[in-house]
Order: structure tokens, then sequence, then C-alpha cells
């Protein structure tokens, strides 16, 4: 869509990005990884010793820092007398060894928690700021998966597999040094088992991805059967179908079961294979070790430590497998949040400005359609909205009405040559968004609230809110009597989490909280719909009183709701068909006459 | 709506685990359990003897200098390491099968006891935990009884068979090791007493943050109009540093945990490198066995620290063992009697054979009635007869207890004292699946199956025939919406049927009303935004879905009540108002009078205009 200008060019601009302020950290935590996996070397090279020096008597050369060990602890002699002394060294080689270790681990950590929180608050501060329209565009689980799992991916890749390569390598060509240095030809014969489990491992490993797939997927299904028998409970009992149900979710579970079972097989089989050909190798070197000890072309303290480090390198290589065929999959993940990244954020024009906004506003010419719509939504819509007056809206559903508020709102942005939404003759591109937005109070049809106190829902729009302003909207919109019988009153949580609010109440508390920054612009899309009638006459008059030099436009499916107001008009299929006041209106005879008709009707047999 | 949890994610202890209240699900599997852990304990046991290979190796090869009999050798333990990897794999595969086998009986235990629940539980519990119930608790309770026993029976007799071949080896020189166990178990519990902890807290505040990113963007309309990005980005900041710290916090503890383990192996390494060469050294014990012991000192503490942890996971899964069985122990409030089990059939096993045609004169005789979670009755002593064909309207305020009746109609809930009388018999005498067989009922939000319009449709008659759809659709105007769709009757209604406008759900779930053909009907009307032809479509629709059937309405639109047969008047949970449109309206001053009057007065002065 936007190649032009897009962020981050490549996978690793975008992932250096992100590891801003960690970088330094995940370096330490490796050199210390390498130092745990030099020390870790030394153990054996030890025992070697301690057997052939000091309990046997054959004589080979040391490596320097072996010699340079052997004379810090008082010599060969002292150590044959001594044995403990050996231990002691063992002791505090581990004890060092330890420090390393944990430095590691914990140096590793604060770089991967560092790096996750920056990503997560950096998706997120990016994706509040990304236009409306893109959110209409993108499914909201698809990005949270991005969001959570792939950020997870990426996280481990980085601080997991990347690190865990380093140190495998490390371990490996240490392991192999050594291996070596006891002798070359025993080496050759370890080594040449290394790269048929590495391939086995990683073609496994490549092949099992799918399969994990397909499993999760069959889960979802399976879930989603739960989900909806249980959701549906009252259909499922008012028709009789339990045995239905049943039925269908014990075939989906069987299904489901079978896949597992058989991807356990072939887990097993891998696992108790590859455990097989390391145990093969392990074998091969023990045999072919004791040959050369026999032929004299190794020490028995050789071999000892030739086992092991022949051991200590194999749980590596069987690990290297698994992580390059998961360090694969890091690159899609990349890729994936590099998608939401590269997306361009809403932005002022550079000319844009805060006029004063308690002026007149007029839509002139104005059409639109949806960027993946072929349906225009708004054919040439005309009309203006007098300050401190009361439009009214009426259309049925698809008519176009709430896009038009949305248009005003710029929750979409009215292309060039669409014709012109002015405040007060300022064009509202030329206003600067966020002032926009603070100065028009929008109640939508369907309000959203966030999971916290209905305080603080009231109140979220202002920095410091009081209770008494809060209260004060509240009884405004009729819901503080309501807010009263909870337990927890004003502070009650609002949510999954805590009480499940009706739609009208919901409905209720929106109104509330845009009262409470008390914005010259009003817009109520519908906002009444699901409170009774009553309530619905009660809130308007108490708005009437309140909301006497704001401009409100309502948008209704109510006669009763709009007929109050200054000047209506009638939208139909995304064209301004009628407008006038309700009497002019209904002496017309048309669409608004129609729709009037049909709710007054309703009960006019019976008062008659 | 309370919720049943009352157990928080504390740990909880059952005797044994938990395991003898889920015997009932691993009786059909214990035999392969038998095998699995025979065959664990035998790939144990190989691996405890591998270092003994070494041994033998260095004693009778290198120490004698010969390379006789080497070949024989290397034979066995080939031979060895193949017994090893049958064994091996098939433990390891019978344990998932048996693993993927209890997980399957407990979901569909759990799934089939939801279907007979009564209605109460599903008040009291919302659906996201009971889903948990059915999926989660499940898979982790199959976990436990197949992977966390085979892990302790791996390690365990690991454990066993090293302590065994150490002592027979050379029992001052197993006593040093053993003597380490000990600080090896405190460290071990002492660490992941904490770990447990943080890792909880850990989840807790992931769980947050997935929250606070579907918050985030499920509210972006909201957030944006009301211009609250920095605030709610503070908030979001404030989670993940939280987050990050924990983070840290756990690595600390789980860092120190591992350094210190290895430490603890490398003592005894260093033990066995002391006391052993020492004796070697002295020549009471070979070489080969130095080596041996050598090997056991770094490798038994591992298997020790795996069964701690083990353990603690199985303390961890108590909670969903007992969340579990309580579920499957949760009585419904309403249930057949034995005897009408026998004549009628159950849920799932229905005697059609002797189901009586129903009528549909219903009666309310004498009911009184209150919640099974509240004290206070919304109903008492109630009568009403409903003769067959009639309509009944119930209207009041959102929230004012409109359901009950229906609910009682239903047999959703049973009446307290008294009785609900279907053709002059107690409902209790006829089975709930004979009364819901002959009931429709058109829900408020109208819920739809993911699948075709075809499936949806059939739901409350399966049988029915494509022509028999489309007169149903026809009948409540409902063809069009149908006609429009890509596939028509074979078109996906999407995930709750969310493809459709809520308007065009009301409708098809209208239609699968009808395509049942009950002889009670129960209509929940909509008050969601439907727009005004929409509307008038709909209540043509009910018109001609109640003709003829005994229909109980709770009605928000007052043109259906007018025509109702009789009208329930509902305020605070009781009812208290009845009668005809006309009578209630006599009695002027009276709540429905003003209900009523209240919606019109506005649209009647202006029509007098």
């Amino acid at each position: 869509m936007k190649n032009n200008n897009e962020r981050f060019l490549t996978k690793i601009s975008m992932v250096l990005f992100f590891l801003k302020g960690s970088k330094a950290l995940f370096m330490f935590g490796v050199i210390f990884s390498m130092m745990v996996a030099f020390l870790d070397m030394i153990n054996p090279k030890i025992i070697q010793y301690t057997v052939d020096y000091l309990i046997g008597d054959s004589q080979s050369a040391m490596p320097f820092y072996m010699q340079m060990i052997v004379n810090i602890t008082g010599g060969r002699d002292y150590l044959r007398a001594h044995i403990a002394a050996i231990a002691c060294v063992v002791v505090f080689i581990a004890l060092i060894c330890a420090i390393f270790r944990y430095l590691n681990k914990i140096l590793n950590s604060m770089a991967a928690e560092k790096l996750i929180c920056r990503m997560r608050d950096i998706l997120f501060e990016h994706i509040s700021h990304l236009p409306f329209a893109w959110h209409s565009e993108n499914h909201t689980g698809d990005i949270i998966q991005r969001c959570t799992s792939d950020v997870d991916t990426i996280k481990n890749f980085l601080s997991e597999q990347l690190t865990a390569l380093f140190r495998i390598v490390i371990m490996i060509g240490l392991g192999l040094t050594f291996m070596i240095q006891i002798d070359l030809k025993l080496s050759l014969i370890s080594a040449a088992f290394i790269p048929v489990i590495v391939l086995y491992s990683l073609f496994f490993h490549n092949k099992i991805g799918s399969a994990f797939e397909n499993a999760d997927v069959e889960e979802g299904k399976l879930s989603a059967i739960a989900q909806e028998n249980l959701t549906g409970v009252r259909v499922v009992r008012a028709f009789g179908r339990e045995k239905f149900e049943r039925e269908r979710f014990e075939k989906k579970n069987t299904e489901y079961t079978k896949m597992w079972v058989h991807l356990m097989k072939l887990l097993a089989a891998f696992w108790t294979s590859n455990d097989m050909i390391s145990g093969m190798q392990g074998m091969t070197v023990l045999v072919a070790g004791s040959v050369f000890c026999v032929q004299g072309r190794i020490t028995v303290g050789e071999l000892i430590a030739f086992v092991a480090y022949n051991a200590m390198i194999s749980w590596p290589v069987r690990l290297l497998g698994r992580v390059i065929s998961e360090m694969s999959k890091a690159g899609v993940s990349i890729d994936r949040l590099r998608y939401i990244m590269n997306s361009e954020v809403e932005q002022d024009e550079e000319d844009a400005y805060e006029p004063p906004l308690d002026k007149d506003i007029e839509f002139k010419n104005v059409s639109f359609a949806y960027e993946n719509g072929t349906a225009e939504i708004l054919r040439d819509v005309s009309f203006k909205v007098e300050a401190g007056k009361t439009v009214g809206v009426l259309g049925g559903t698809g008519s176009g009405k709430s896009t038009l508020m949305y248009l005003l709102d710029r929750l979409y942005n009215l292309p060039e040559g669409n014709g012109s939404i002015t405040i007060g003759g300022v064009d509202i591109h030329k206003i600067k968004m966020h002032y926009l937005r603070e100065n028009i109070g929008f109640v939508l049809q369907e309000p959203f609230l966030f999971s916290r106190t209905i305080f603080e829902n009231i109140g979220i729009t202002s920095k410091s809110a009081k209770m008494e302003d809060v209260r004060k909207a509240a009884k405004m919109a009729s819901l503080d009597e309501t807010i009263k019988n909870f337990d927890e009153g004003y502070d009650t949580f609002v949510g999954e989490r805590g009480v499940t609010l009706s739609g009208g109440q919901k409905q209720r508390t929106a109104i509330a909280q845009m009262l409470v920054s008390n914005p010259p612009i009003m817009i109520f899309d519908d906002s009444l719909s699901a409170v009774d009638t009553e309530t619905d006459a009660k809130i308007r008059a108490a708005l009437d009183k309140h909301a006497g030099q704001a401009t409100t436009i309502i948008i209704s499916h109510r006669i009763t709701t709009l007929m109050h107001a200054d000047h209506i008009i009638v939208l139909s299929h995304g064209k301004l068909v009628e407008e006038g006041t309700h009497d002019e209106l209904v002496k017309n005879n048309g669409l608004y006459r129609k729709i009037y008709d049909i709710q007054i009707q309703g009960g006019g047999e019976g008062i008659a | 709506m309370p919720n049943n949890t009352d157990e928080k994610n504390t740990a909880t202890t059952l005797p044994w685990f938990g395991i003898p209240r889920l015997l009932p699900f691993l009786k059909p599997y214990l035999p392969e359990m038998a095998v699995m852990v025979f065959l664990g304990s035998m790939v144990s046991f190989v691996d405890s003897m591998i270092p003994l290979f070494n041994r033998y190796a260095l004693n009778n090869f290198v120490a004698k200098g010969t390379v006789k009999g080497i070949g024989y050798f290397a034979l066995v333990y080939a031979v060895t390491l193949l017994v090893k990897l049958v064994m091996d794999f098939t433990s390891a595969f019978m344990c998932g099968d048996i693993e993927m086998s209890v997980d399957r009986d407990l979901r569909n235990a759990a799934f089939n006891h939801l279907q007979e629940l009564s209605f109460s539980y599903f008040n009291q519990n919302n659906v996201g935990y009971i889903h948990a119930r059915v999926m989660s608790d499940t898979g982790k309770i199959g976990m436990m009884c197949a992977w966390r026993m085979m892990d302790i029976v791996w390690n365990g007799s690991y454990i066993i068979f090293v302590l065994v071949v150490m002592l027979t080896v050379n029992v001052r020189l197993a006593m040093y090791i053993i003597a380490l166990i000990p600080i090896a178990i405190l460290l071990v519990i002492y660490f992941q007493k904490h770990l447990i902890v943080l890792n909880r807290k850990i989840r807790e505040l992931n769980s947050t943050i997935t929250g606070n990113f579907n918050e985030g963007i499920t509210g972006a309309k909201a957030i944006k109009t009301l211009v609250v990005e920095d605030k709610i980005q503070e908030d979001f900041m404030e989670d993940t540093e939280k987050y990050r710290k924990s983070a840290v916090h756990a690595t600390h503890f789980s860092a120190m945990f591992t350094a210190s383990v290895t430490m603890l192996s490398s003592c005894a390494l260093a033990l066995v490198l002391w006391r052993g060469g020492k004796i070697t050294m002295e020549g009471v014990m070979e070489i080969g066995t130095l080596s041996v012991f050598l090997s056991y000192a770094l490798g038994i503490l591992e298997p020790i620290q795996n069964i701690i942890v083990t353990l603690s996971e199985l303390i961890a899964v108590q909670v969903n063992v007992e969340r579990f069985t309580r579920l499957l122990n949760q009585e419904s409030d309403v249930a057949d009697s034995p005897e009408v089990i026998e004549k009628y059939g159950d849920t799932f096993n229905p005697k059609k054979e002797n189901w009586e045609d129903l009528v549909g004169d219903v009666e309310f005789k004498d009911v009184s009635f209150h919640y099974p979670d509240g004290t206070e009755y919304v109903l008492e002593h109630f009568n009403l007869k409903v003769p067959q064909g009639s309509n009944v309207a119930i209207v009041g305020e959102t929230g004012a207890g409109k359901s009950t009746l229906v609910n009682l109609v239903c047999r959703f809930y049973e009446p307290t004292m008294g009785q609900v009388l279907i053709d002059g018999k107690d409902a209790r005498e006829r089975s709930q699946l004979w009364l819901h067989s002959n009931i429709g009922y058109v829900l408020q939000t109208p819920h739809l199956f993911s699948g075709t319009v075809r499936d949806n449709l059939k739901y409350g008659n399966p049988s029915a025939t494509d022509d028999e759809i489309w007169k149903a659709l026809k009948l409540v105007s409902a063809d069009t919406i149908v006609e429009r769709m890509d596939k028509g009757l074979d078109s996906d209604v999407g995930e709750g049927g969310d493809m459709l406008s809520t308007g065009e759900k009301q409708l098809l779930s209208f239609a699968r009303a009808i395509l049942a053909d009950p002889r009670i009907l129960v209509l929940d009307e909509a008050t969601s935004s439907i727009d005004t032809v929409t509307e008038k479509a709909i209540q043509d629709a009910i018109s001609v879905v109640i003709k003829g059937r005994t229909s109980f309405m709770i009605a928000h639109r007052l043109s259906t009540v007018v025509d109702a047969d009789f009208i329930l008047v509902v305020k605070d949970g009781k009812i208290i108002e009845r009668g005809t449109h006309k009578e209630l309206m006599k009695n002027i001053g009276g709540y429905y009078h003003q209900l009523f009057s209240r919606q019109f007065e506005e649209m009647e002065v202006r029509a007098a205009l």
C-alpha cells in the first residue's frame, strides 16, 4: 500500500530499533555464557590429570592453564599427598562458574525484559495513533496475536535462541578442541555423528511444525463448539438438542485426540531415536577409546576425559537442530510486526491550528466511500448546523448517518475533491486533530467501557476528575440512582472482572462521560436506543437545560427523540432526501412521514 | 452476576494429589499405565547402567591391556541401547496416548454433564469460567495423569537404581553422595516455593497486558473520540514496567537456583575425586569404579531436582482437579425423577414412543418462586390459566424480572412451591426433553451457531426439507435475506452468526422457531437498535408465528401488547397488574396506564396538531 515511505525497510533495521537499550546487556550475557562453557570444560581436564598424574603414572604435556593450577596449588608432589587440594580447586572453579552462570542468566533476563517492555510500549503507542480506518481494516484478534505471541516469539528468538546458538557453538567448539587435543582420530569418530544428529533434528522439527499448527487449528474448532454451546445454552435446551450437541462435540473431540495421539507418536519416535543415536555415539567412542587406550595411543585419564567431553557436547548438538528450525519462525513474526510498524500514523497538516469551535458546522457536497467497500456511503450531502442549535438525523440502517459523524470527528478523512466539512468556515483538516476531537463530544452507538471503575470511566477525559463533577454528569444521564444501587457505588469495577452493565446503562455512562468534559459540540449517535422511553425523555430534558450553548447533533430511529430538534435531516441510502422541522416534515408526506406513521400506528388504535 | 470463583489461584491440597477422585476416568487405562510404568522404570534402569559399561571397559580392557572380547562387549552395548529404544518409544507413546485419552474422556464428561445442568448454574457462572473447566482444566489433568506420573517414574527409579548400584560398588563413597542429597532437596524446595509464587504473578501480569492490548484495539474508536491516547498509554507502560520488574526478579531466583544446584553437583564431584582418588591411589578401588562414581556424582542431582519440580507441579494441578470434580459433582436444580426417566427416557436416550402430544394448555397453580441464589420470593401464590392458543404478554422495565415466568414455563427453573401444569399435568411428570421438544424459543439476542443458514434453520427440526425451510422463511419475510446471500441456504453465517445484522439474525431465528413447529412459543423481543422498516418486518413475523400457538412474549413494543389476550405487568420482579389491555387502561394512574401513555403522549400531542 504505502511502499514509498516505509519506516523499516528490512527486518534487521526494526529488530535493531527494538534492541535499543538492551544490546549491551545481551552482549555481556553472552560473554558470561561463554566463560561458563569454558569453565565447565575444565572439570574433565582436572579429572584427566588427576587420574593420569596423581593416581596413575603416565606423563603427558600439560596445557599452560593446568600447569598454572598445579603450580598455584603447590606442585605435583604436594598434590599427590594432599588430593583434597584438587577437590578444593574443583569447588573453587565451580564457585566462579556459579557466579558467572548467575550473571549470564540475570543479564540476559534484564536485556530480554527490557526488550519486550520496549516492544510492547512502542507497539501499543503506535497502534493507538494509527488512523481508525486501519483499525477497521484489520481484525482485532489478528492484531492482538501479533502484539502478544509474535512479540514473545521475537523475544525468545533474541534472548533464548540466538544466545543459545552462541553458547552451543562455543560449547561444541571448545569440546571438540579439547577432544582433538586428546586424540584427533577419536575426535573424528565422535564428530562424525554431529551432522547426522543436527540434520535429523532439523528435518524433524521442520516437519512437525505444520502438524502442530494443524493441531492448534483443530483445538480452536473444538473450543469454539464448546463456546457456542455455552453461550447458546438456552437455544440448545429450548430446542431439546442436547443429544445432537453431545454427538457433535464427541466427534470433534475424537478427531482432535486422534490428531494429537499421532503427533505424540511422531514426537516419541523422534526423542527416542535421537536418544539412541546419541547413545550409539557414546558407545562407539567408548569402544574405540578403549582400543586406543590398550594400544597406548591415549592414557586412562584421557579416555575418561574424552568420554566426559563427548557426553557434554551431546546435548548442545541435539539442541542445535531445534534452535535452527525455530529461528526460521522468528522471521515470519518479525515481518508480522513490521506490517504494524510500517503503517502510517495519523498526523496533523503542518499549518493546522486551533480556531474556536463554537461556530456553525457546514457539510458541503460530501461524498464518501470506504476504501475496501465499493458502494458510496454518502452522496453529495450538504447541510448546515447553526452554532448552539440542535439538529436531528433520521435514516435507516446503512443510510450513512454514522459515517457522516465519523467524518466530522475525523475518524475517517474526507478525501480531497469529495466536498468539504467546515466549522466556522475553517476546513476541519486545517484544525488540529486532537483539539477537534476534544471539542466534539461523541457518544457512540455502541459505547465502550474501560475495565476500570465507573468513576474512572466517567471521568476518563479529564486529568483529575472531581467526584462532584462526575456525579453531576451521572445525574444528568439518569445514572446516579443506578450506580448508588451497586455495592461499591462509583468504585464499582465494570467489564470482564467486574459488573456487567446493560446496554442502556452503558449508553448512559457514555453520555455522562461526555458531559464531564462539557464540549461545545455534542454528537449522540443513536445513543439512547437501549434506554427505555421514560429515561430517554428524562435525559433529553436534562440535556436541554444543560446544553443551552452547545451545538448538538442527534441521530436516532425514534421520532420522539428527534421531533424537538431545531432542524431535522432525513438520509436514505447516502442521500439527503428531506430536511426541515418536525411539523414541516410531517406535512411533507415523505419518508419522515412514513416512518412517523409506522411508529405511531402501533398504539394508535388502542388509544382511540 | 456473581461468579462462583470462590477459590483463588492458591494451591489446594487433596489427598494423593486428587488421584482417587479421578480414578473412574483412569480405570480403563490402568493396564496400559502399568505397562507404561514398568517400561519407564526399565528405561531408567538401562540409563543408570550405562556408566557401568564404561567401568567394564576401563577395568577389563584398559586396565588389563587387552581388547579380547571387545567386539562382544560392543554388541551387548548396542543391543542394550536397542532394547532401551524399543522400551523408551513404547512407554513414551503410551504416555501420550493415555494423556490424550484421559483428556478426551474428561472433556466429554464435562461437556455432557453441562448439557444436563440447570440454568441456575449458567446464571451463576460466566461462560469464560465454564469454558475453562471444559477446555483447560481437562488438559492439565490429562498431562498430570500421564507425563507428570512418567516424570516421577523415570526420575524416581533412576535415583533408586543409581543408589543401589553405588551402594553395591562402594558403600563408603556412596555415603558421601547420599549425604549431599538432603541439601539438594532443601535447596530445590526453597527456590521452588518462591518461583511458584513469582511465576503466578508473572502470568497474571501477562494476561493483564494482553487485556490492555485487547482494550486498546477494540476500544480504538472510543479512545480516539475521547482523545485519551496518552492516558491509556501511561497506564499501559506502568503495567509493562511492573511485568519487567517481576520477570527480572523471578529470573534472579531461578538463576540462583540453577547456579546453586550445579554448584552442588560440582561439590559432589569434588568429594568423589578427593575420597575416591585417595582410595584408588591406595589401590583399594579400581579406576573404572572411580569413573562410575564420577558420572553418578554429576548425574544424580538433576533427577532429584526434576522430581521435586514435578511434585510442585502436581500440587499446582490440584486447583484444576478440584474445580473439575466440583463441576462434575454439581447437581442440577431441575432433574427428571427416576420414574419419569423410566417412562420417557433421559436427555440422551429419549423414549419417544411413550411421549404424549402436547396440546398447549398452561396453568400456574398457586406458584411461589424465588431464584436458587436468592431468598426473596418473586412470585407468591400466583395463579394463571393460559388456554391453548392464547397469547400472554409480559411488560415492564428493563431488568424488572420479566423472564421469570418464561423460565418456569420452559422448566428452566422449577417452582419453589406450587405447580406448573402443562395440559393439566404437573410439568415434572414428564421429561424435560419432551417439554423442550414442544417449545419454541426466540431470544432477545438471537443466537445462531456457526455453520450454514440451513444448519441453523434445521436446528429445531433436523428432518425439515428445503421446501419447508423456504416456506418458513417466507412466512416471516426472511426469504429475501437468504436469496441475497451468495450461496443461499448453504451460505456461512459466521461465528455466532456475526456475518448477519441483528435484525437478520432475529428474522432467521423466527424461521427456525416456525420450522420446529412448537405448541408453545416463547418470545423475548429485541430492544436493540433496529431501523423502523426492519422493526416492522419483525412485528409482522411475530404475528404470523404466534397464530394458533400458546405464546408467552416478553414485550417491549406496545403494538404487540395491545393485541395480547392477557397482559402481566412486572415491576421490581413482581407482578403488580394483570388483565387485558382494555382492563388495564381503565385503571387510570396505574403503572400500566403510566407506562403506556408516556410513550404516546408526545406523539399524540404532535399528531393532534
